[in-house]
């Protein structure tokens, strides 16, 4: 249950039935972190991440930055759904090691135009429904990140992020994110949040992940004033679900 | 001017009037005028005020109304897909054509666009002003729109001398990766549009150090540009202020707001908003020429109705002073025609029964006259009545007419009364024109006073005069007929008796009767009038002849009786001896001497014509022969009866 949790972190953390079940986990992660780093010697790096005013930042990435000769050994071959229900991306922010296939289905009864201009990965669904699934998956070689928008509803915005390994993890709405079998050593952490006020929206932290079972990090971060697309008025009434 | 420099007297009552209402009346209407005029003058500078505050704020309104639709144009055609493709491409030959593209589809709502990064990087610029990285208006533009909760900004800056009104928007991509700067110039068809909706004049001025003030733009006629540019003042003191612009053949209010400031105020944009003074100010005119001809109304109105108030008052007035004055002239018998029923006509009312009741007056006055002698009918009329009367010396004249009898044989009563009459009138004519009063009339004898009621110089006289001219007079009318009149002079009480209801004006007393009794004794002694001594002292330039001294009946007192013969100096050589010879008779008489004087009196009887007289005497002077009268005689003669 704890790896699964670890693996689809993006799965558990955006899907409002497994809440509950979620924050069962949450009291259960010291009880299982001790129990892995007992068995496996295994580390584990837990951040907390407040913004300047101290609140908690949900959606924000954290990736443990690794020597190439390493990223081997931290990859897998997991594909990634961002769905999109009422017009809106579902999750907003997403991980997907690069190499992977991220499938934007469509679960409204309207079509979507899925595009992307980042330099990085740009691409162009035209528009699509709910049966057309062949057409909506794309592969995401190169890490970084890729903003997604919908050109029929200007106020879709999801975001992609592209590690390079799987060590990476998506703050909750408790500002935790949490990274398990970690080596041993002295790295560097990268925080991406859409809103972080840093060079690309990243902020790099050096983290020496020790012998210690648990290795804590508290972050405060610059956060910028949310600027958001209004949804057209009469989206939200659902006229042509 | 008359009197004291504060009193005015006017030719009329009518410019009285006028002046009075004038002064009434000019202050008022002058008041109400000014004040009225004030007030709509400054309502009318209010009007234009605001008038041009509400050109300023549509012209304000106007551009930010392009600009909304310009935002409206640039946010939709940003978020076009194709557009965003373009601006995907990263090329920026690419990007300039698409965004000359949406200047094309705007219809002219946009002029310029500007694409600039988030690092203030200019991206394309369809102006091509060579900017790389913004800086001025530009920069604060953009930092003004990230400011925003929106993203949104506006502001006005020049490009090329130009000015331009500027949208600032994100271009989201989805993200926002650039600002997007759109704008439009504000030109002469702005001018113009502004112009048509405020009903006022735009213009849009540039002020720079270089080249000074100049026209941008403006919906004033061309020939009246230059003077806009030659009087328009617009340095900081007079933005907001209303200031007047003279085109020459009219003057226009006119208002001026800032539009653009450069950072170093080397460079200013204004916009100046005119409307014409004298079209706002139409109505006041036309008002004030209402007014005044209102008023020459009012002013002609109120003179028509003094000249004719003044005319109700002084056409009565001027009736009643003729109609005073042919009263002052002694005629009553008029009647002043005002009917009004006002003060004047109660006035013309009075006037005319003062003239019925002068008339009635002169009436009791004229039939007065008539009863009574003129003097007595004044001294009743001038006095007020009352019975008593008072003491004073009067001569009373009483005259008789001897022979009319004799006379009236034959004739018919009305004949009689009408002799009588005309005989009276006669005496009477003749007493008043002497000054005396007929008291009263009895029968045919009448009887006047001389001093009553009002004391004269020569009342004694006067009945003198009157008595030779009565005796002459009566011989005149025929020779049957004679008078004989009897005259004393004494102390009488003079006044009205009778009763309350019924007076007469008289005189009593001894005088009286005794001047009734010598009428009495003329027959006797058989001469036209017997004259008391009193009468003869108080006339004394008169020749009397010396009668007799005799007692009359009824009074103890003897008094010696004259007979007047004439005025001194008028009396005849043979009558003055005849007098003198009967005074002598009469000294004898008076001394007894019995035998001379009847020697005496005979001769006088032969000679004279009254022969009456002498035998009167020699009658006496057989009596007291035969029986000598008593010791204490002193030659009076004393009458038993009346």
């Amino acid at each position: 249950m704890i790896i699964r949790y670890m693996r689809f972190p993006s799965f558990i953390t955006s899907s409002s039935a497994l809440r509950s079940l979620q924050w069962a986990l949450k009291k259960l992660v010291p009880i299982g972190c001790a129990l892995a780093g007992a068995m496996s010697h295994a580390q584990t790096l837990s951040v907390t991440l407040l913004d300047q005013n101290a609140n908690p930042v949900e959606g924000a990435v954290i990736e443990l930055l690794v020597p190439d000769e390493l990223k081997g050994n931290f990859q897998n071959t997991t594909d990634i759904v961002v769905d999109q229900v009422d017009k809106e991306f579902v999750p907003r922010v997403s991980i997907v090691v690069a190499g992977n296939q991220v499938s934007f289905p469509n679960s409204d009864d309207i079509l979507h135009h899925v595009y992307s201009f980042a330099p990085i990965n740009t691409f162009n669904i035209p528009l699509y429904g709910r049966e057309e699934e062949a057409r909506f998956s794309q592969e995401f070689p190169i890490s970084g990140v890729v903003e997604i928008g919908c050109n029929i509803h200007d106020w879709m915005l999801a975001y992609i992020y592209v590690s390079e390994t799987a060590l990476s993890s998506i703050s909750d709405s408790g500002g935790l994110a949490s990274l398990l079998d970690l080596p041993l050593g002295n790295y560097q952490l990268r925080v991406w949040h859409p809103r972080l006020s840093e060079s690309d929206n990243n902020l790099i932290v050096d983290v020496e992940i020790s012998a210690e079972a648990t290795t804590n990090l508290d972050l405060s971060l610059e956060l910028e004033r949310e600027r958001k697309i209004r949804r057209a008025p009469s989206s939200s009434k659902n006229r042509y679900k | 001017m008359a009197g004291s420099p504060l009193s005015f007297s006017f030719g009329s009552f009518q410019s009285r009037l006028s002046f009075f209402l004038l002064c009434l009346l000019l202050p008022v209407l002058g008041g109400t005028f000014y004040f009225v005029n004030k007030n709509n003058v400054e309502y009318t500078e209010e009007t234009i005020n605001s008038y041009l505050e509400i050109g300023a704020d549509v012209f304000d309104f106007t551009r930010m109304q392009k600009a909304e639709t310009l935002k409206a144009i640039t946010n939709s055609l940003t978020w076009d897909f194709g557009f965003r493709t373009a601006y995907a491409s990263n090329d920026p030959a690419t990007i300039f054509d698409a965004a000359l593209n949406v200047l094309d589809r705007s219809l002219d709502n946009a002029d310029m666009l500007m694409i600039v990064d988030l690092d203030y990087k200019v991206i394309i610029d369809t102006e091509i002003q060579g900017n790389d990285t913004l800086t001025g208006p530009w920069l604060e533009l953009i930092t003004k729109a990230e400011a925003s909760e929106e993203g949104f900004a506006d502001a006005i800056t020049v490009i090329d001398g130009a000015p331009f009104q500027l949208i600032a928007l994100p271009l989201y991509l989805p993200r926002q990766v650039a600002w997007i700067v759109g704008g439009f110039v504000l030109d002469q068809e702005f001018a113009e549009q502004v112009s048509e909706t405020v009903v006022s004049e735009v213009s849009i001025l540039r002020l720079s150090s270089a080249s000074g003030l100049q026209l941008v733009a403006s919906s004033l006629e061309p020939s009246r540009q230059d003077k806009l540019i030659d009087q328009i003042l617009v340095s900081a003191e007079f933005l907001g202020a209303l200031q007047t612009v003279d085109f020459g053949d009219e003057i226009y209010t006119s208002l001026v707001r800032s539009l653009f400031r450069s950072e170093d105020s080397e460079l200013q944009v204004f916009a100046v908003i005119q409307r014409s003074y004298d079209e706002n100010s139409e109505n006041v005119i036309l008002f004030q020429r209402l007014l005044i001809e209102l008023y020459a109304v009012v002013i002609v109105l109120s003179l028509i109705a003094v000249f004719a108030l003044s005319r109700s008052i002084t056409n009565p007035l001027a009736s009643l002073a003729g109609a005073v004055q042919k009263i002052e002239k002694g005629n009553y018998d008029l009647k002043v025609d005002v009917k009004s029923r006002d003060e004047i006509g109660h006035l013309a009312a009075m006037v005319n029964s003062m003239a019925k009741g002068l008339i009635e007056k002169e009436k009791v006055r004229d039939l007065l006259g008539k009863v009574v002698s003129k003097q007595i009918a004044e001294q009743l009329l001038s006095h007020p009545i009352e019975l008593g009367g008072e003491e004073k010396v009067v001569t009373v004249l009483f005259s008789d007419i001897r022979g009319f009898t004799t006379f009236c044989e034959g004739l018919a009563p009305k004949q009689v009364l009408e002799e009588l009459n005309r005989v009276l009138s006669t005496i009477s004519n003749i007493i008043e024109s002497h000054s005396g009063v007929v008291d009263k009339f009895q029968g045919d004898a009448v009887m006047a006073l001389f001093g009553a009621p009002i004391t004269g110089d020569s009342d004694a006289e006067n009945a003198m005069l009157a008595t030779l001219e009565i005796v002459k007079a009566l011989e005149a009318v025929d020779s049957r007929l004679s008078a004989c009149v009897g005259i004393n002079t004494g102390l009488v009480v003079a006044g009205n008796l009778g009763s309350d209801n019924r007076l007469n004006y008289s005189v009593i007393g001894d005088a009286v009767n005794l001047s009734a009794r010598l009428e009495g004794l003329t027959r006797l002694y058989n001469v036209p009038n017997i004259v008391s001594e009193a009468s003869c002292l108080a006339a004394p330039n008169f020749v009397y002849k010396e009668l007799d001294t005799v007692c009359v009946a009824g009074k103890k007192q003897p008094v010696v009786i004259y007979e007047l013969l004439g005025e001194r100096g008028a009396v005849s050589k043979q009558t003055l001896d005849e007098a003198e010879r009967f005074a002598e008779a009469l000294k004898a008489y008076r001394a007894k001497d019995w035998s001379l004087a009847e020697s005496l009196f005979s001769q006088l009887h032969s000679s004279c014509d009254n022969k009456v007289l002498h035998q009167v005497f020699l009658a006496r002077i057989q009596d007291y022969k035969s029986a000598a009268p008593p010791e204490n005689w002193g030659g009076v003669f004393v009458f038993g009866t009346k």
